[in-house]
C-alpha cells in the first residue's frame, strides 16, 4: 500500500508537470483584491445584529460583566435537565458560577458526551458581514464543543467583531492557527437543511439553538 | 457505434420527459432554488466581479497545481496526518478499504462527497463487511432507497415530502408525522446513534487550501462536523483539482459557492481541517488521512481547450439552469455528475461511451451564464461533439444526408426538383397517417410533436404566382 502510494504520487506529479509544461494554458493573471465585490459595512455591530436575526442566531448584547453573568444564568436555567460542557478557561470558570446546580464537564476532562444539553465556549472572532462566529479547536474547547449539543452558547466581546470574512481569515493566519489548531470553523447560525423539497428546516444534526452573549 | 449507456439514456429520457409528476416536482424545487439564489445574489455589490475573481483564483491554482499540492501535503504531514495519492478509483477505494479493515472498523459515517460516489467507495466498504451510513439528509434518503444521488447538491430533489415520509415509515422505527420538521427529526435520531458508534468518518473536501495546508468542507446540517469530530479516524477523499492557493481566497469562494449552490450568504458550517487532534486540544480524531484522487483529472489538465472544466466547484447551478436536466432528470444521465458539467466531464473520467451526453443539449448557454467560475460549458459540449465525431465518426445516415444535401444544393434545378418531390412525398405520407412512424424521415421530431401543415406550393411557386399582382 505504501509503495503503491509513493509510485502513484510520483506518477501524478509527473503527469501534472507534463500537462502544465506542454499545454498553452493562460498565464495566471494577477488576482485582484475582493474590494468592490461586497457592499461596504459602515456599522459592523448593526450589521452583525441584523445578520444574526436573519440566520436564527439568538443574540443578546449586554452592557457589562454583571449583565453577561445574568443572561448566561438565565439561558442555562431554561435548558432541560442534563450535563453542560464548558471550555476550560479561567474566564468561563468565573462566569459559570451560577450553573443552576447543573453538572458541568470541563473541556480539560475530555470530549463532550453525546447526551450533553449545551456547550459554552468563547470565539476567536465574530464576523459582521454574515453574522458568523469564528471558532478553533485550540481556542474554543475542541471540535465537538460547537456541534455536539442541541444548544451552543458563545460568550464574546464586541471588540472581537471584524467586518468581513476576509479579515476573519487574516486573523486566522496572524494567530498562526493553521499550524497549531487542527480545526478552524466559521459558524453561521444553527444547523439546518433544505434537502426535502428545498424548504428550510432548523436543527438537522448540529445545534438547534445558537446563543451568542455579546458584551460591550 | 453508440453503446448501451447511450441507449439507456435515450430510453430514460423519453420516460422521464413524459412523466408530468416528475416534472412538477423538479419545477417546484428549482423555483424555490431560483428565489433563494436571486435573493442571495442581491447581497453582492458586484456578482460579475465575484465570478471573475473566482475564475482567476482557480486558474492560478491550476497553473501551479503540483507546487500547491506539495505545499498542502507538507503541512498535513507535519501535523501527523497522512496524504495518499491515488491515480485512479481502484487505488483510492483500496486504500480506504484496507485502512478500515486494518483498524478493525465496523461502522463508518459519511458526509456528502461526490468523489466517493465517483470512485464507488461505499460498495467496496460494504463488501468488506463494514456498515456505511450516509449522514447528509438527502444522501441518507437516496441510500435508504438504494439509489444514486439525483443531483450533486440536492440528492433527493426528485422526491416529495410524502414519498420521503412513506420511506421513513417503512425503514425507521419512530416516524409519527409527515411534516418537514418531523421527518428531519426522525433522521436526526437515527443518525445520531451512528455518529457516536462509528470508528471512522469519511468526508469530501470543497477546497484544498495550499498555504494553510488545510481542507475546507461546507455543510449546513452539521453532519460534516460530526463525521470529522467524533469518530477516531477521519478520512477525507477529494480530487486533486480542488486547490486554492490562499486561505484568503475563501473570502470570496465561500460566499460564491453558497450563493450559487443554495442561495445562502455562506454555508452554515464552513470548516477547515488540517490534521488529527493536536497537543492541547480537547478532542478530535487520532488519525487524519487525505486521499487525493486523480482519476483522469491530470489528463484533462493537459487539454488546453478544456482545462478550465477543472475550475468546477460543484455548486449545481448549471444543473438547475439546464432545460435538458429539468426535463430528463438527474438519474437519466447514468453518471455521478449530472447536467451540463456532467456531460462535459464524464467522457474525460469514464471514456468515450459517454459522448452521447454532449449531444443532449440545445447549446442555449444558460449553464455558462450561471456558472460562478465562468466555465464556458456550452462551448465544451460542442468540442466534445467534435471530438466524438473525430474518434467514432459520423452515423452513416447523417453522412449520406449531408452528401445528398450538398449535391442538391449545388444546382438550382436539382434543388427545385428534389425539394418539390420531398414536399409531395411528405404530404402523401402524412395524409395517410404515417406522421412520426418509422417510415417518416423526420420521426425523431414528429413522433412527439405535430408537424406543421405542409403547403401545396413551394415558396418559389407562390412568389411566381404573385408576379402579376405586384
Amino acid at each position: 500500500m505504501e509503495s503503491a502510494s509513493q509510485s502513484s504520487r510520483e506518477a501524478i506529479l509527473a503527469r501534472i508537470r507534463a500537462a502544465l509544461g506542454t499545454s498553452a494554458g493562460a498565464p495566471s493573471a494577477p488576482v485582484a483584491a475582493p474590494g468592490g465585490i461586497f457592499p461596504p459595512i459602515p456599522n459592523p455591530l448593526e450589521r452583525f445584529v441584523a445578520e444574526c436575526a436573519a440566520n436564527f442566531t439568538e443574540l443578546t448584547v449586554t452592557a457589562n460583566r454583571v449583565e453577561t453573568v445574568e443572561v448566561l444564568a438565565r439561558i442555562l436555567h431554561e435548558l432541560p435537565a442534563g450535563e453542560i460542557y464548558v471550555q476550560d478557561i479561567p474566564e468561563l470558570r468565573e462566569l459559570i458560577t451560577r450553573a443552576d446546580g447543573k453538572d458541568v464537564t470541563w473541556s480539560s476532562q475530555g470530549p463532550p458526551a453525546e447526551a450533553c444539553q449545551a456547550t459554552v465556549t468563547q470565539a476567536e472572532a465574530l464576523v459582521a458581514m454574515t453574522g458568523s462566529i469564528l471558532v478553533s479547536s485550540l481556542g474554543c474547547g475542541g471540535r465537538g464543543s460547537s456541534v455536539v449539543a442541541p444548544c451552543h452558547i458563545v460568550v464574546a466581546r464586541v471588540q472581537q467583531l471584524v467586518p468581513t470574512i476576509e479579515q476573519a481569515l487574516a486573523l486566522v493566519k496572524e494567530r498562526g492557527l493553521p499550524a497549531r489548531s487542527s480545526f478552524v470553523g466559521l459558524i453561521t447560525g444553527c444547523s439546518r437543511t433544505a434537502d426535502i423539497e428545498k424548504l428550510l428546516v432548523i436543527g438537522a444534526h448540529g445545534p438547534r439553538r445558537l446563543a451568542v452573549v455579546l458584551q460591550q | 457505434m453508440r453503446g448501451t449507456a447511450a441507449q439507456e439514456f435515450l430510453r430514460q429520457s423519453v420516460e422521464k420527459t413524459a412523466d408530468l409528476e416528475h416534472r412538477r416536482i423538479i419545477r417546484w424545487n428549482i423555483d424555490n432554488y431560483d428565489t433563494a439564489v436571486n435573493r442571495g445574489k442581491s447581497r453582492f455589490a458586484d456578482w460579475q466581479a465575484a465570478r471573475d475573481r473566482c475564475q482567476q483564483v482557480k486558474r492560478e491554482a491550476l497553473a501551479r497545481l503540483d507546487d500547491y499540492l506539495l505545499q498542502f501535503e507538507k503541512q498535513v504531514v507535519a501535523r501527523g496526518g497522512k496524504v495518499f495519492w491515488a491515480s485512479n478509483s481502484e487505488e483510492a477505494r483500496n486504500y480506504v478499504t484496507e485502512l478500515a479493515v486494518a483498524r478493525g472498523v465496523k461502522r463508518i459515517v459519511k458526509s456528502k462527497s461526490m468523489v466517493t460516489e465517483e470512485i464507488h467507495l461505499s460498495p467496496a466498504l460494504e463488501k468488506a463487511g463494514i456498515e456505511v451510513w450516509e449522514t447528509d439528509l438527502g444522501e441518507y434518503i437516496v441510500q435508504l432507497r438504494n439509489e444514486p444521488p439525483y443531483h450533486i447538491v440536492t440528492p433527493a430533489m426528485h422526491l416529495t415530502r410524502l414519498q420521503i415520509a412513506e420511506l421513513f415509515r417503512a425503514k425507521l422505527p419512530d416516524v409519527t408525522a409527515d411534516d418537514h420538521q418531523s421527518l428531519v427529526a426522525a433522521a436526526r435520531r437515527a443518525l445520531r446513534k451512528a455518529f457516536f458508534s462509528s470508528e471512522m468518518g469519511i468526508s469530501g473536501a470543497n477546497f484544498i487550501v495550499a498555504d494553510a495546508g488545510m481542507i475546507a468542507i461546507s455543510t449546513n446540517e452539521g453532519n460534516g462536523r460530526l463525521c470529522t469530530s467524533v469518530p477516531r479516524i477521519h478520512v477525507a477523499v477529494t480530487g486533486i483539482e480542488k486547490v486554492v492557493p490562499r486561505l484568503q481566497d475563501l473570502a470570496v469562494l465561500w460566499p460564491v459557492l453558497a450563493t450559487a449552490g443554495t442561495g445562502q450568504p455562506i454555508t452554515t458550517y464552513s470548516t477547515l481541517i488540517g490534521g488529527p487532534r493536536q497537543p492541547g486540544e480537547a478532542d478530535g480524531p487520532e488519525e487524519f488521512h487525505v486521499v487525493l484522487v486523480d482519476n483522469g483529472r491530470s489528463q484533462l489538465l493537459a487539454d488546453p481547450e478544456q482545462r478550465e472544466v477543472l475550475h468546477c466547484i460543484r455548486c449545481g447551478a448549471c444543473l438547475n439552469a439546464c432545460p435538458v436536466f429539468r426535463h430528463v432528470g438527474g438519474h437519466s444521465y447514468g453518471t455521478t455528475y449530472q447536467g451540463p458539467i456532467g456531460s462535459v466531464l464524464t467522457p474525460h473520467l469514464r471514456g468515450q461511451d459517454f459522448n452521447h451526453l454532449s449531444f443532449a443539449s440545445s447549446l442555449c448557454g444558460a449553464c455558462a451564464e450561471v456558472c460562478p467560475v465562468r466555465i464556458s460549458l456550452h462551448h465544451h459540449l460542442l468540442e466534445n461533439r467534435r471530438n466524438a465525431v473525430r474518434t467514432a465518426g459520423q452515423p452513416w445516415k447523417e453522412g449520406m444526408g449531408f452528401k445528398l444535401w450538398s449535391w442538391a444544393m449545388r444546382s438550382a434545378s436539382r434543388y427545385r426538383v428534389l425539394t418539390g418531390l420531398a414536399r409531395r412525398a411528405a404530404r402523401i405520407l402524412y395524409s395517410m397517417g404515417y406522421e412520426g412512424s418509422w417510415i417518416d424521415p423526420a420521426a425523431a421530431w414528429t413522433a412527439y410533436r405535430a408537424a406543421p401543415a405542409i403547403p401545396r406550393q413551394s415558396f418559389r411557386q407562390w412568389w411566381e404566382s404573385q408576379d402579376g399582382k405586384r
